[in-house]
């Protein structure tokens, strides 16, 4: 029955075979932190802080439709092509209702909690979900989520003057805020670096080991 | 006859031969996957891939739907109602005997 359970799991696994959706992660997380950045760089009356939303939402698209294009032309020729059942979509759902469920508790009790704690257990939260989708399939990519695990801790231990001179010299002014802006930018920039160098390996063995098939023009 | 010896017994053969059961759990958690993915899931060659889809459609399991890909042909294969319920009482049937 073991077995059963194991080949009902092989197509979710196989949607990180290529490393793209590690890429994807590593590219959003890159992406946003340089959002992030320019935005805090940017001086308070900038329309940047007005456009900058259509940023992160033109980055979202971006890696949706540059994946799925990716695969299209790489992956399905090499190792077959999946549709996935409706139940994932309703996962990725769940996912951003929770994500943003904890985003507006973060704003409505920011007075009464440690929001650069709660920065750092949102990053922990994405390593698990970064465990739970790419390592289960291959055992060395749990290297991978150690490290933004452990980075998440050093990150979150830092201290105060150390994270808030990241938004520093920013339009930010409390010290929290700085703080919470030093959190975010340096955690996403770990976890992008570590992504992508997970990914890019994973990419690299999959284009070592699967042959693109001869054309068969009819 | 013991229940546990008789629930053995009403097992689907279609679905209890080892290659097609991979096929059709495979399947299963999909909404449909095309025959070069089958293959490299399963790592069975073309004929005895295309041998065991064909007795599964034959049992009206799934569907199969050939289409392009640009100018490369592509077999579509999907678990239908019949496979799915089928499938779903394979295992429970399974589970009983075991």
């Amino acid at each position: 029955m073991d077995q059963i359970g194991n080949l009902l799991e092989r197509p979710r696994l196989y949607c990180n075979i290529d490393g793209l959706g590690e890429l994807g992660g590593s590219v959003m997380c890159l992406g946003f932190a340089l959002l992030w950045w320019l935005l805090m760089r940017a001086p308070a009356d900038s329309a940047w802080h007005q456009i900058a939303v259509f940023g992160f939402v033109g980055l979202v698209l971006l890696i949706h439709y540059g994946t799925k294009a990716i695969k299209t032309r790489m992956t399905y020729p090499r190792t077959g092509f999946v549709e996935y059942r409706k139940p994932l979509h309703t996962q990725a759902i769940a996912g951003a209702l929770g994500a943003l469920t904890t985003v507006g508790m973060a704003i409505v009790f920011r007075r009464h909690w440690d929001i650069p704690a709660l920065a750092s257990l949102a990053g922990l939260a994405f390593t698990g979900a970064c465990g739970y989708h790419f390592a289960r399939a291959v055992r060395w990519k749990w290297v991978t989520v150690g490290a933004m695990a452990a980075a998440t801790f050093v990150i979150a231990f830092l201290p105060t003057d150390v994270l808030g001179a990241l938004g520093g010299d920013s339009p930010v002014a409390r010290p929290d805020q700085a703080k919470l802006s030093g959190t975010v930018l340096l955690s996403l920039t770990v976890y992008g670096t570590l992504l992508l160098i997970s990914g890019g390996i994973s990419l690299w063995l999959y284009l070592r080991h699967t042959q693109a098939p001869v054309q068969e023009i009819q | 006859m013991n229940q546990q010896i008789r629930n053995i017994a009403d097992l689907d053969r279609v679905i209890h031969e080892p290659g097609r059961l991979m096929i059709v759990a495979l399947l299963f958690a999909v909404d449909r996957a095309d025959f070069l993915y089958l293959q490299h899931e399963t790592a069975m060659n073309k004929g005895t891939l295309s041998s065991h889809l064909s007795r599964l459609e034959e049992a009206g399991y799934i569907a199969v739907t050939k289409t392009y890909r640009g100018k490369v042909p592509q077999t579509l294969l999907c678990l239908n109602g019949t496979g799915r319920r089928a499938f779903e009482q394979y295992r429970r049937k399974l589970k009983e005997a075991l």
